[in-house]
């Protein structure tokens, strides 16, 4: 049961209280780490393989070694955040309710962590 | 950024209205300057960047303060244009009508409220998306599928009330859905439906409740902001079986169309099939330039070649079976035989499909409601990132669609562009919907993109073809071909427009509804 549930919903409320066969409600969006927000917000696009929009885009545009963006290793925090906040070409931008400024560092941490 | 005002009021205005928005939502939720990049839209397809502009966003955590800003909207005379998740891109993404307009960014309310296994449905605020509700009931282990559009980032709310489609069984999202609750322009809070109904058990079951229906004056509209919805979810059917069938000659439309109908309206055919064009299957896993590097439109010679490559036809149906196995074979026996008398005619399973990246395994999850993103490749084919749909409805008649077809297809060669579409069979009507590629970056290309799209609004119209649904800029144009007896429906919509939100605060321009204030200028 969410807490959060206004004095405006008791009905609702008894309803998950009380219904059988009910899942129960969560908030969709909690903090997390920088792979989880990846796989989250930019994987459906930007995984390896086929299928992936945006890796497929960039491999045509860059060469297969810059198409999936978790093996690249020349991609800089002030990139990231621009390319993030005002789109690349085909890709649309993230507006601040998407993604705030402290998960995007955390992606930009994500992206830029050292590989051995 | 230069700072836009909304039409007609004041800076000071202006900045007494964001203090009254910060104290709702707090300081850090109101967006200005900088921090509006993510509310232009990208794929506009307009020359003048500041069309579509917002002057500032605004994104409550609740539904109260939907409510209070609302209220304070009113009173300083600010209008706000209502996004879920902004993700409404070829329409306008997260970009306001009129330049200057607030976006209410409600993609911060993002609760599931509840999924009914036992029931199934769902009741979800408007920032949960697809991607959202699908993890949720994964993690729950609940035995119910979504039905899901194409891309699934896109809000469960805001799909439904743009009258969205997907392709389950469950694929006309507006009809899945079951009871709202809404605000209305003067800050008051209404249920739809059941929900009327102190303690009612019902909302989510059942749509009419007493009186009028009104939902559907909250969809494609500016009535009013829905802050909840119920959707209903499919159970997990016992079994699953996608397929395609393609067909080798730009004429089998006519009689493949034909042959749908009756399967579709007995309903033989279960789900929300799709006729998909030659190209736009071809270009979820080629480009343009592995073809064809002139300017222009694919020449036929090339097309056929892609065709043998790829081993897809002219048009292709993608479809899918469910239910248990004697129930599936019997229905699959009647679809085969009857598309068997399309010369050419060849049928798939996916394993029968050996590329990776084949649209048919993308479709067999998209059939099932599993959310994806991997559609957008299409855009790939010429690159640029810009595209539009054209988006006009015909009945489920072969010579309808042949000659929508021949229309669209015949203006888009002659503008240089390739013909990629969407054939989505309805109850009673096939959706065209019709992909226009540009280059975003290139202001002549836009310049032709626009001419042609407002030419094939006209002349769809001349024959009698409306669209459902269009972006930002043409939803002027395309209001006013739904003109019957001297713009009987606009003038209705405006009076309710005038009663509901005599301030004019929701969403000025919304499918061509403006409110008095704004309307004088307007043709």
């Amino acid at each position: 049961m969410n807490r959060r549930l206004s004095p405006a919903w008791p009905t609702l409320a008894l309803l998950a209280l009380l219904a059988p066969g009910m899942c129960a409600s969560v908030r969709a969006a909690e903090p997390l780490p920088g792979k989880i927000l990846f796989e989250r917000h930019c994987a459906a696009c930007h995984a390896p393989g086929p299928g992936h929009a945006g890796t497929e885009r960039l491999a045509q545009a860059r060469g297969a070694a810059k198409a999936a963006l978790e093996q690249r290793t020349d991609l800089t925090p002030e990139y990231i955040r621009s390319v993030a906040r005002n789109g690349l070409i085909e890709m649309p931008p993230w507006r601040l309710t998407e993604i705030d400024d402290a998960q995007l560092d955390q992606l930009v941490q994500y992206l830029t962590r050292p590989r051995k | 950024m230069k700072q836009i005002l909304p039409p007609g009021v004041s800076a000071e205005q202006f900045a007494e209205a964001l203090q009254a928005f910060r104290k709702v939502v707090g300081e850090e939720y109101v967006y200005t300057g900088q921090a509006l990049s993510g509310y232009a839209d990208p794929y506009s397809i307009v020359a003048d960047d500041e069309a579509h502009a917002a002057s500032a966003a605004v994104a409550p955590a609740n539904t109260e303060q939907v409510q209070d800003i609302v209220r304070a909207a009113g009173q300083y005379g600010v209008p706000l244009w209502t996004v879920s998740c902004g993700k409404n891109f070829a329409y306008g993404g997260a970009a306001p009508r009129m330049a200057g307009t607030v976006v209410l960014d409600l993609k911060r309310m993002n609760r599931i409220l509840e999924v009914n296994e036992g029931d199934g449905y769902a009741l979800v605020e408007p920032g949960v998306s697809y991607f959202d509700l699908y993890a949720h009931i994964q993690a729950k282990g609940c035995k119910l599928w979504l039905d899901v559009p194409d891309p699934g980032w896109g809000s469960v709310i805001g799909n439904a009330l743009e009258h969205g489609v997907g392709y389950t069984p469950y694929g006309d999202h507006f009809a899945m859905q079951c009871g709202m609750e809404v605000v209305l322009a003067n800050g008051e809070l209404v249920r739809t439906g059941m929900g009327a109904m102190p303690g009612s058990t019902t909302w989510q079951l059942f749509k009419y409740g007493f009186g009028p229906y009104l939902d559907g004056l909250f969809t494609q509209s500016n009535f009013g902001i829905v802050t909840k919805m119920g959707i209903w979810l499919m159970p997990e059917p016992p079994g699953y079986r996608p397929y395609m069938i393609s067909f080798q000659r730009e004429e089998d439309l006519a009689q493949v169309v034909d042959i749908l109908r009756p399967l579709k309206v007995n309903m033989v055919i279960q789900n929300a099939a799709t006729i998909r064009s030659l190209l736009l299957v071809a270009a979820t896993n080629a480009t343009k330039s592995q073809y064809y590097d002139k300017p222009g439109p694919v020449p036929e010679s090339i097309l056929r070649k892609i065709m043998a490559d790829q081993d897809i036809g002219m048009w292709n149906i993608y479809g899918a079976l469910y239910g248990p196995p004697p129930v599936m074979d019997s229905l699959w026996s009647v679809i085969r035989d009857s598309f068997a008398r399309v010369p050419g005619v060849k049928f798939y399973f996916p394993q029968d499909r050996n590329h990776p990246n084949d649209l048919l395994h993308a479709r067999a999850e998209t059939m099932r409601g599993v959310p994806r993103l991997s559609e957008f490749s299409f855009i790939n084919w010429t690159g640029g990132g810009g595209h539009i749909g054209f988006s006009p409805v015909s009945p489920i008649r072969g010579a309808e669609a042949m000659k929508q077809y021949t229309m669209v297809r015949d203006r888009m060669h002659e503008y240089g562009f390739d013909y990629m579409s969407i054939f989505a069979i309805g109850w009673r009507e096939l959706h065209h919907v019709v992909e226009l590629l540009f280059d975003r970056r290139d202001p002549a290309i836009k310049r032709k993109a626009d001419e042609l799209f407002r030419l094939l609004v006209r002349e769809a119209a001349a024959a009698g073809y409306g669209e459902y649904r269009t972006h930002l800029s043409y939803m002027d144009d395309i209001a006013a071909t739904y003109g019957w007896n001297d713009q009987a429906l606009m003038k209705l919509n405006q009076t309710i427009k005038d009663a509901l939100d005599p301030r004019g605060i929701l969403a000025p321009g919304k499918q061509g509804i403006w409110p008095a204030r704004y309307r004088g200028n307007r043709t």
